[in-house]
């Protein structure tokens, strides 16, 4: 480029080589060439030879007999795999409960609240015991007789009175899910946190004096500025409900009308061994992930409007009149 | 400058290298200073006598993670008194059966494994080698015919179970049962007494551990019907199996035998947080009276508190004709990787014929011998008087239509099928009559997809 332009166009491949373009290029592909084909190989390979799988009636080993769609209609007519996407509505209901509290906390500590630190690594802390974990913790913790009776009849519940937690099917999946959101909390609230750090204290000040309260305050200063944070962690939140795994299969190995779509699909793949069909349910979930996404997004920037935007649009129309004007006249 | 350049050269030469190493790795096993190239069916190895001198480092892949480090390493140290230089290793798996499977497709696992279920048995001999010919072995050793191909065996269990029903003795005789039920009614009755008279859970389902409800499963065969042809080449043939019949036998009784026992609430109070470790402890203590699994759970169970003398072992109480029948089958087959050098696979024929014939594996698991001719276990006492039957092979060509149908009918396989019966009984929301008929229609459908021959 820039550098080796003095005769243009009879060049020796030696000095093309030198040139700092094709240095730069070479530079690029080496740096690159690494983290591309571990990306290559371990996650776009497996995902296309998955999207192959699917349109097969397969095992792990043996022959494979090319089926075409049918595994993609039996995903949909097969009231047990389908029928575990509606207890995904209550991993959401929990997701959308998780970060109400998360944002509750974490604007509280916002405002200097005493023990802050300590309050926070408590909250914290269940994010870090690893989720096999979470599962069996809360195994013994619903079992009957077990922590939770305890406590209630200690608190002078009759234990006749008590619901079996994992048992009772009006009730099961919110135990579970409770498991969920009290890991989740936490980590979400830190990320919460963590955005609201950066909004600037003297703003809070300032609206103080201009008489708004606290509430006020978080509306009109602390929402807009971590509005993306709180875009982020819904839309990882409602595909994580939708791909919901380890309460339900550790605690009750998805019996009981607990099983979620992720242990359908494990059942299927590794009991029954119907890869093909396991494959087929791993894309519709891709699928659905895909359009809550966009809908999370479009919602966001239409229904969810902080007031800020249209300022903008209002300034740029404004411009734009002005403009036309002034080449009108 | 220059060299950092050279450097980096040789970085990318020496990666290079490495990695063409690792391509040649798959085929290298037997290039060493092998001798033996022929690999001896295990019948024509004489114990004590042949291949003392072959030098060789074996390793075996087991599911025994409790004990692999006491009892199994003891086995490997005895052999190594008769055979001093072959050296023998044991890896523990703890999620033994998928993560086999997978280590399985690349050859480089190890010399011998026992097979994981979801190997089919077209697929053998892709992995193994041969242990002989299905009508020589057949002679010497049980349960060789399940893990039979093409008219050679693949792999040869490490013992037998047999399929009945674990008990608490103490439990039973307060509540005033002095004889072993032999229907499914009888034993509903029998669990009845035991809830009324005794502080005791008269039956156990451990329904949340998950395989042990699949273990249901295992008494379709020929503790339900008495023919060791039931399994392998009638219920894949039969047109809808799980009816009902007058007798009460056959697949509907067995889990008509569940669907009761849980619908008039002689189960334990809140299946979902049943604990399988504990379980082995209260029935030695009395606070379970039965638990429904196979016969290999006894001296687990026996081991498991201070009253060993209590834990009795029943057939199923299903009766055919005026006959009751067990079936009695083979646990995990050992099998030899037909990957590994010529004299690691013939250090591993030796070592698999060591264990089946010379070690103490079967006492020590209170297991049905291999080897044909020595005695059934002290624990299986009770089983006088009944047929200890196991499956015959499949007709030639249906080898894996068994597993195909079942899996694609998703009934009789795994867990959760059985699973569903507890559950239509404890919320009482469907029938088992109805539930049947759903696998009916399942196994029916299944049948076509294979397009089996309806012949009964």
């Amino acid at each position: 480029m820039a550098g080796s332009g003095n005769n243009a166009g009879q060049q020796t491949f030696a000095q093309k080589f030198a040139s700092r373009k094709v240095q730069r290029y070479l530079v690029i592909v080496t740096f690159m060439f690494v983290p591309l084909l571990l990306l290559l190989v371990f996650t776009y390979v497996p995902f296309a030879k998955m999207v192959q799988f699917s349109f097969y009636d397969m095992k792990y080993i043996g022959a494979r007999h090319f089926v075409g769609l049918k595994n993609y209609v039996d995903v949909f007519k097969r009231s047990d795999i389908f029928g575990s996407l509606f207890v995904s509505v209550y991993y959401m209901g929990g997701a959308v409960l998780q970060l109400a509290l998360a944002l509750f906390f974490a604007t509280m500590m916002v405002f200097k609240v005493k023990g802050e630190s300590i309050f926070k690594a408590t909250m914290f802390f269940p994010y870090l015991v690893c989720g096999i974990a979470v599962g069996f913790i809360f195994k013994f913790f619903y079992a009957r007789g077990y922590v939770l009776d305890t406590i209630l009849t200690m608190f002078g519940m009759d234990p006749d009175n008590i619901p079996l937690w994992l048992q009772d099917q009006k009730i099961n999946n919110f135990s579970l899910v409770a498991t969920s959101v009290w890991r989740y909390t936490g980590q979400n609230m830190v990320l919460f946190l963590g955005a609201m750090m950066s909004v600037d204290t003297d703003l809070y000040e300032a609206a103080s004096l201009d008489g708004a309260n606290k509430w006020h305050q978080f509306r009109y200063i602390i929402m807009p500025s971590i509005k993306s944070i709180i875009v982020l962690n819904l839309v990882l939140s409602i595909s994580g409900s939708l791909s919901a795994f380890e309460p339900p299969y550790v605690i009750t190995n998805g019996n009981m009308g607990t099983g979620t779509y992720f242990v359908i699909m494990n059942r299927l793949a590794h009991e029954n061994q119907r890869v093909g069909l396991a494959c087929a349910m791993a894309i519709v979930l891709l699928v659905i992930i895909i359009i809550c996404t966009v809908a999370q997004k479009l919602f966001f920037k239409y229904a969810f409007n902080d007031g800020t935007e249209d300022e903008s649009k209002a300034a740029v129309k404004r411009k734009k009149l002005e403009a036309k004007k002034k080449g009108g006249a | 400058m220059k060299n950092k350049k050279l450097l980096s050269l040789g970085l990318a030469v020496s990666m290079v290298f490495t990695m063409t190493g690792c391509g040649s790795n798959g085929d290298g096993g037997d290039s060493g200073s092998s001798k033996n190239t022929e690999v001896p069916t295990i019948d024509k190895i004489k114990l004590g006598e042949d291949y003392k001198d072959l030098k060789a480092d074996i390793t075996i892949l087991t599911d025994r993670t409790d004990i692999v480090d006491t009892t199994y390493k003891g086995y490997a140290e005895k052999f190594k008194e008769t055979y001093p230089n072959i050296n023998v290793t044991y890896e523990a798996i703890t999620d033994y059966a998928e993560s086999v499977t997978l280590r399985l497709t690349n050859g480089d696992w190890g010399d011998i494994c026992f097979i994981p279920d979801s190997v089919e048995k077209s697929e053998f001999s892709n992995y193994f080698i041969p242990f002989g010919d299905h009508s020589v072995l057949n002679n010497t050793y049980n349960f060789v015919t399940e893990k039979t191909y093409d008219g050679k065996v693949y792999g040869i269990p490490n013992g037998g179970t047999a399929g009945g029903v674990a008990y608490n003795k103490k439990v039973w005789k307060e509540a005033g049962i002095t004889e072993l039920p032999k229907t499914p009614d009888e034993f509903i009755k029998d669990l009845q007494l035991i809830n009324d008279k005794t502080d005791a859970i008269p039956l156990y389902t451990n329904f949340s551990a998950g395989w042990t409800m699949g273990a249901w499963n295992d008494y379709v065969g020929i503790a339900s019907n008495g023919d060791p042809d039931y399994k392998n080449n009638k219920l894949l043939h039969q047109k809808d199996p799980f009816t009902k019949n007058e007798e009460n036998s056959g697949p509907y009784a067995v889990f008509y035998t569940l669907y009761e026992a849980v619908k008039q609430k002689l189960v334990e109070e809140d299946p979902a947080s049943s604990d399988w470790e504990s379980s082995k402890k209260r029935i030695n203590d009395g606070e379970i009276a039965t638990m429904v699994l196979g016969s290999w759970c006894v001296n687990q169970f026996k081991d498991a508190g201070k009253h060993p003398e209590d834990i009795g072992y029943m057939p199923f109480p299903i009766t055919i004709g005026d006959k009751q029948a067990a079936a009695s089958g083979g646990q995990y087959a050992y099998a030899i990787n037909n990957k590994a050098s010529a004299d690691n696979q013939i250090a591993a024929m030796v070592y698999v014929k060591w264990l089946l014939e010379e070690s103490p594996i079967f006492d020590d698991e209170g297991s049905i011998p291999a080897l044909k001719g020595k005695e059934l276990p002290e624990s299986l006492s009770e089983f006088d008087g009944v047929e200890l039957l196991s499956d015959n092979a499949p007709a030639e060509g249906e080898e894996s239509l068994f597993d195909d149908i079942r899996n694609t009918a998703e009934v009789l396989s795994g867990d959760y099928p059985v699973t569903e019966v507890l559950e239509a009984a404890l919320y009482g929301k469907k029938s088992l009559d109805d539930l049947m008929k759903e696998w009916n229609q399942k196994w029916t459908s299944a049948q076509e997809s294979y397009s089996v021959e309806i012949t009964g």
